[in-house]
């Protein structure tokens, strides 16, 4: 079988400029697919690192945008296994202003106190720590977003609400580097919640919960959710990914969509390329018919074109494949805004499918062509000119 | 009697085209013995690539029989057939059909990757042929880069490098200057003398039938009995 290939990649080189395009909109094609199926990877199969693994999160059950009572903290804080409790409010805000996406970074209120146990992923000094948690107007903020709008210890941020109707002042107090999120802006929940009145006061959006054991998980979130089942607020407990998930789901069925552009892509390169396809197999015709004068079975005549559209598209596919890694890098360095996408790369399992659909694409789109001028009669092919 | 290496009998073609059937040939009956040269000569359309092409198991007689070597081709499945024809047929096209993204020792050596021939021991047979045909200084060339002539050459190599019993050549000079015709003559003369191949060749010049053994005439998808022609021949 692989004593044809060179012949079939002299073949695959043959109609150079139309090779070329047939590659270039395969790796166009496929880019974007290898694009989609690691964004998919990197939102429903991403390994929990083991920090997010001892996370649990609780919110209402009904939506995050429902508030749950501050007060919630107390029982929790009592359910065994818990080791931590500590409040995490999500606070949108404008920094300058919303144009420049780098703004756009995301700012929580936490307990500082509590944050290098339930958070202790984000590395900080232990001087920067101190000087964060001891004052009350202290945040810190990732070492990107520091970077990117050159701020250094001692600067004053000022972040405009909109949700919560006020201004909150910062003072800088440490720059912290984590394994996934270097972006977002975090500072004393207190200091918000000091600056609310009315209904918006002593309620918030979730608790992070730092476990002891991962095994315990589940019994965990039964627990909690159980009691506040009779509680005006109900509650949902879930560990940080599957929070991670259900706030992706806010903006809609996520895996739908992904699945269902992949499969338009698919397809519209299958169209694309058997369309070129089955141009290069009518060049072969009368070749087809020497091949076989000379003792070439159908099969190993069916091979020859088959693989020949398979090599095209598989130099196409590893293109793509390595644009889209390219561009994945490209996208885990720019401010994230709703989803992390610190896990986005195309790992070896996100290549491979990128290259067996590629392999697909080529048999597919060649096949019935090729099966064709491989089982004319000999005459025939010969006569034959296209 | 020398051995009878194709037999032929009541050997007929028809093509049907939607409306009209044409019988290419016509109730052949051929004996050809081993090591002679034959050459057929007839009008155009008078069944002589027809003829060659059920010798070579290219196609199927409508009716009739047709053994090479004994063998009965109809026995013969469509696989079983390409590689009895590898090993059996060298055949030559009046437009050399070689590959043009080949260089002409690959050419050569393609109808040995069928073989159970090594890597070393295809190239080692395909500049053997090469070198017969005297083109052992044209190893590296692609079809595009050699003359007329040096194509048919390499094609007569392509023919012979599995050694077949049987060459048939469908007008190998048709598409060639005097010059070259004549050099492809003498290799297919040196072939059948030298080798004592049996060749089969189909041709338009009386010249060139001459330096055959013997000369077959069709008209009309006839086969004419030995010693006798059409009559504007
Ligand atoms: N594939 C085919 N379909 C229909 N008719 C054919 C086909 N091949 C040959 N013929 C007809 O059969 C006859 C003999 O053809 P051929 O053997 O090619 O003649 P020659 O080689 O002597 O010129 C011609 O009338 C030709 O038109
Ligand atoms: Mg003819």
């Amino acid at each position: 079988m692989f004593r044809h290939l060179s012949l079939i990649f002299r073949n695959s080189l043959r109609n150079r400029r139309r090779s070329l395009l047939t590659i270039v909109s395969i790796a166009v094609s496929l880019c974007l697919l290898g694009l989609l199926v690691a964004i998919y990877r990197a939102f429903f199969f991403a390994e929990a690192t083991p920090d997010q693994a001892l996370r649990l999160v609780t919110r209402h059950r009904v939506s995050l945008a429902n508030p749950l009572p501050a007060s919630y903290m107390q029982q929790i804080k009592q359910v065994p296994g818990v080791k931590e409790a500590m409040i995490f409010q999500w606070f949108g805000g404008t920094y300058k202003d919303n144009r420049d996406p780098a703004n756009m970074f995301a700012r929580f209120g936490v307990e500082a106190e509590k944050f290098g146990i339930v958070n202790p992923e984000y590395k900080l000094s232990d001087s920067e720590r101190e000087a964060f948690i001891k004052e009350p107007t202290a945040c810190i903020v990732g070492r990107k977003t520091a970077a990117r709008h050159n701020m250094k210890l001692g600067d004053r941020i000022t972040i405009i609400g909109d949700i919560y109707p006020v201004t909150l002042e910062f003072v800088l107090r440490g720059i912290y580097s984590g394994p996934a999120d270097n972006e977002s802006l975090i500072f004393h929940y207190k200091y918000l919640n000091e600056s609310l009145t009315g209904e918006m006061r002593d309620t918030i959006g979730t608790f992070f919960i730092r476990m002891e054991r991962t095994d315990d998980a589940n019994t965990i979130s039964k627990t909690i959710d159980d009691m506040f089942r009779n509680s005006p607020a109900q509650t949902k407990t879930e560990t940080e990914q599957a929070f991670g998930l259900s706030f992706l789901s806010f903006l809609g069925d996520v895996k739908l969509i992904l699945l269902t552009i992949c499969a338009a892509v698919t397809f519209t390169i299958l169209l694309v390329s058997g369309n070129t396809m089955a141009m290069s197999v009518r060049e072969r015709v009368r070749e087809v018919g020497v091949l076989k004068t000379l003792g070439f079975t159908n099969g190993a005549v069916l091979w020859l074109l088959v693989g020949e559209a398979i090599i095209i598209a598989l130099i196409g596919g590893a293109l793509g494949v390595l644009l889209a890694s390219g561009l994945c890098a490209w996208m885990r360095s720019l401010p994230s805004m709703f989803a992390d996408l610190s896990q986005l790369r195309v790992t070896a399992p996100v290549a491979a499918i990128c290259l067996l659909v590629a392999a697909m694409i080529g048999l597919v789109s060649s096949f019935i062509p090729a099966w064709g001028a491989s089982r004319r009669p000999i005459i025939d092919a010969l006569k034959y000119s296209d | 009697m020398s051995n009878v290496v194709i037999q032929a009998n009541n050997l007929t073609k028809e093509y049907v085209r939607a409306e009209f059937r044409v019988t290419a040939l016509d109730d052949a009956n051929l004996e050809v013995h081993q090591g002679e040269f034959i050459a057929l000569m007839g009008p155009s359309g008078s069944g002589k690539s027809t003829l060659l092409h059920l010798m070579a198991a290219m196609d199927r007689p409508s009716s009739g029989n047709i053994s090479v070597f004994g063998q009965n081709l109809q026995a013969l499945s469509d696989a079983e057939i390409a590689r009895w024809r590898n090993t059996h047929i060298g055949f030559v096209f009046q437009s050399f059909n070689l590959i043009p993204v080949l260089t002409a020792m690959e050419n050569v050596e393609l109808p040995l990757k069928l073989t159970k021939l090594n890597k070393t021991q295809r190239r080692e047979q395909a500049k053997r042929a090469l070198e017969l045909v005297g083109l052992g200084d044209r190893l590296g060339h692609t079809p595009r880069q050699l003359s007329g002539g040096q194509e048919q050459r390499v094609a007569i190599a392509r023919a012979i490098v599995t050694d077949p019993d049987v060459i048939l050549a469908d007008e190998p000079t048709g598409n060639l200057d005097a010059a070259s015709a004549r050099d492809v003559l003498t290799l297919l003369g040196r072939l059948n003398k030298e080798f004592n191949k049996t060749l089969i060749m189909v041709t338009h010049d009386p010249g060139a039938a001459k330096t055959a053994s013997k000369i077959r005439y069709l008209e009309k998808g006839k086969l004419l009995p030995e010693g006798q022609k059409p009559a504007e021949y």
